[in-house]
């Protein structure tokens, strides 16, 4: 058991004897009520989504998964395929069990995956993750009203807003919970 | 300093000009209409007693006489209601409170910035009409549509009805409602569990994320179950209490201030039980409170109506910035960061 304050992206939980996975995990405070999570969950066998709200005190029912390292081959637009470094057995993920991780994945990275009865429940990405910056537009001058930020690519394909003076090629440190820019790495 | 965090500093420069000019304009409004800015402390000896409100302490050390805890004010209205009472004028203050456990994210920071104003001779029902006045004439420049008046009105039991199907006049026992929230399909606790904790349930779950944004909303009529400093209304299951949400944020609470200091204590009394209760288990911050305060109310407290406002999140939706990251500058998360 745990406590539903504790439940984070990829926790996997036994919900109604089904597993599902949360995929987004929000903290609602009401002015004159209790602290709750809003909990969008998903099952990875049949991709049903299920809103939960519940108290950050309540006991939610968390599952005992299996941890293995699989290899990122690639992706088909479909499915994430992935292999077991020991034996080479290749397995198939479906994307949309875990929106936006094509984005966060470097091919041929070996990632720790949690299984529970054969089943894919989470692949774990770390919380920051080093990009190199493959697109970089140029910077409008004086645009004070963005903040000064402009958009680049990563070489997964995925978009940040950073400030102006990154250039292509360098590498950024972007937080994967949020997908915002964290900081320039110099090395 | 590090360039990530010059890079925030920089990027928040242009919503502290915002910032200023919003509260210039709120003032100049407010003092026109003859309300006192009044100037009450951040640390006090007391607090009002809310269960659901988790407090920071911090304790005066002094070489001359015993050492004592002091408290940060979650609200300055333990203090802007000993100064109604004996003033018997509108006050209003712009002050930083500070609430503790509050998940850091877009909508919340332990320290946050409130607009305070009570209306004297006014119930809950002017206050809407001054809010929407004061909104009308101080909103920044390029506030889009969403975020300006006329408002939008509903009662709550309405929007549970429209947005939920759940009968609140219906559903007033406690097994009622907590039928209603297993036919929506909710997850309960075995444990029995109070009407205000099942209705948070459906509310948070089914109401609130489907509000109308295209205006701002003014969300009346809270179930007397929520026990806040709000008169309740003689023979219905409600207050006298609203909430303003813009584009599905939160911005502002008011009441029809509770005038009877028999009703003040007995909140007092049972507000400090649950928090005893709650934080003596997990070991958080027991506030010491002051039963003198119910005396305020002896017949002369004025008849009156609070409105509390979050400028942090004003300032959010007016400027279009969908988190407070956008403007706080040296937001809780960004100093505490390395610590974690």
């Amino acid at each position: 058991m745990i406590k539903a304050g504790q439940i984070e992206k990829g926790t996997a939980l036994l919900i109604k004897g089904q597993p599902f996975i949360c995929v987004e995990r929000e903290f609602v405070n009401p002015g004159k009520g209790s602290a709750f999570v809003r909990l969008k969950l998903k099952s990875p066998s049949t991709g049903q989504v299920l809103r939960e709200t519940m108290k950050t005190q309540d006991n939610a029912e968390e599952i005992t998964v299996e941890d293995v390292d699989l290899q990122y081959l690639y992706n088909d637009g479909e499915n994430f395929h992935m292999m077991h470094t020991d034996t080479y057995e290749q397995i198939e993920v479906p994307m949309d069990t875990f929106p936006d991780y094509q984005f966060f994945m470097k091919d041929g990275e070996t990632y720790r995956v949690k299984t529970w009865e054969h089943q894919v429940l989470e692949i774990v990405i770390p919380p920051k993750v080093l990009f190199e910056v493959a697109e970089a537009e140029e910077a409008v001058k004086g645009d004070t009203v963005t903040g000064a930020t402009k958009n680049v690519i990563t070489e997964t394909g995925l978009s940040v807003r950073v400030p102006i003076f990154i250039k292509q090629g360098e590498k950024i440190l972007v937080s994967t919970e949020t997908k915002e820019y964290l900081e320039r790495v110099n090395k | 300093m590090n360039e990530t965090t010059r890079y925030i500093l920089f990027m928040n420069m242009e919503m502290t000009r915002k910032r200023g000019e919003m509260y210039r304009s709120i003032r100049s409004w407010l003092d026109e209409r003859g309300y006192l800015e009044v100037f009450t402390p951040s640390l006090s000896t007391h607090l009002i007693p809310e269960h659901s409100i988790a407090n920071f302490s911090t304790r005066y050390l002094s070489e001359f006489r015993p050492s004592k805890e002091l408290y940060l004010i979650p609200s300055p209205e333990v203090f802007m209601k000993q100064i109604l009472r004996e003033y018997q004028h509108n006050i209003y203050q712009i002050s930083t409170c500070f609430r503790n456990d509050e998940q850091i994210g877009d909508h919340h920071n332990p320290e946050f910035t409130m607009l305070e104003y009570y209306t004297v001779g006014a119930d809950d029902e002017d206050s809407i009409a001054i809010t929407e006045e004061l909104l009308r004439e101080t909103s920044l420049k390029g506030t889009r549509e969403h975020a300006l008046p006329p408002f939008r009105r509903m009662s709550v039991a309405e929007a549970c009805m429209q947005y939920a199907g759940v009968d609140l006049l219906k559903t007033q026992r406690v097994g009622d409602l907590r039928q209603a929230a297993l036919n929506l399909g909710l997850t309960l606790p075995p444990l029995p569990e109070t009407w205000e904790e099942t209705f948070h349930r459906i509310f948070l779950t089914f109401v609130e994320p489907n509000l109308p944004q295209d205006k701002p909303l003014v969300l009346t009529d809270y179930p007397s179950q929520i026990d806040t400093l709000a008169k309740k209304v003689p023979g219905k299951p409600y207050r006298r209490r609203w909430e303003m949400y813009i584009a599905g944020v939160e911005i502002a609470n008011c009441y029809d201030e509770e005038l009877e200091g028999d009703t003040v204590r007995a909140f007092y009394e049972k507000e400090y039980a649950i928090l005893c209760e709650q934080r003596g288990r997990d070991g958080s911050v027991i506030p010491d409170i002051d039963y003198s305060f119910a005396e305020l109310f002896d017949g002369h407290f004025p008849q009156a109506s609070g409105v509390a406002m979050g400028l942090d999140r004003l300032l959010m939706v007016q400027t279009g910035a969908t988190s407070l990251r956008d403007l706080i500058l040296f937001r809780g998360s960004d100093m505490m960061k390395h610590y974690y």
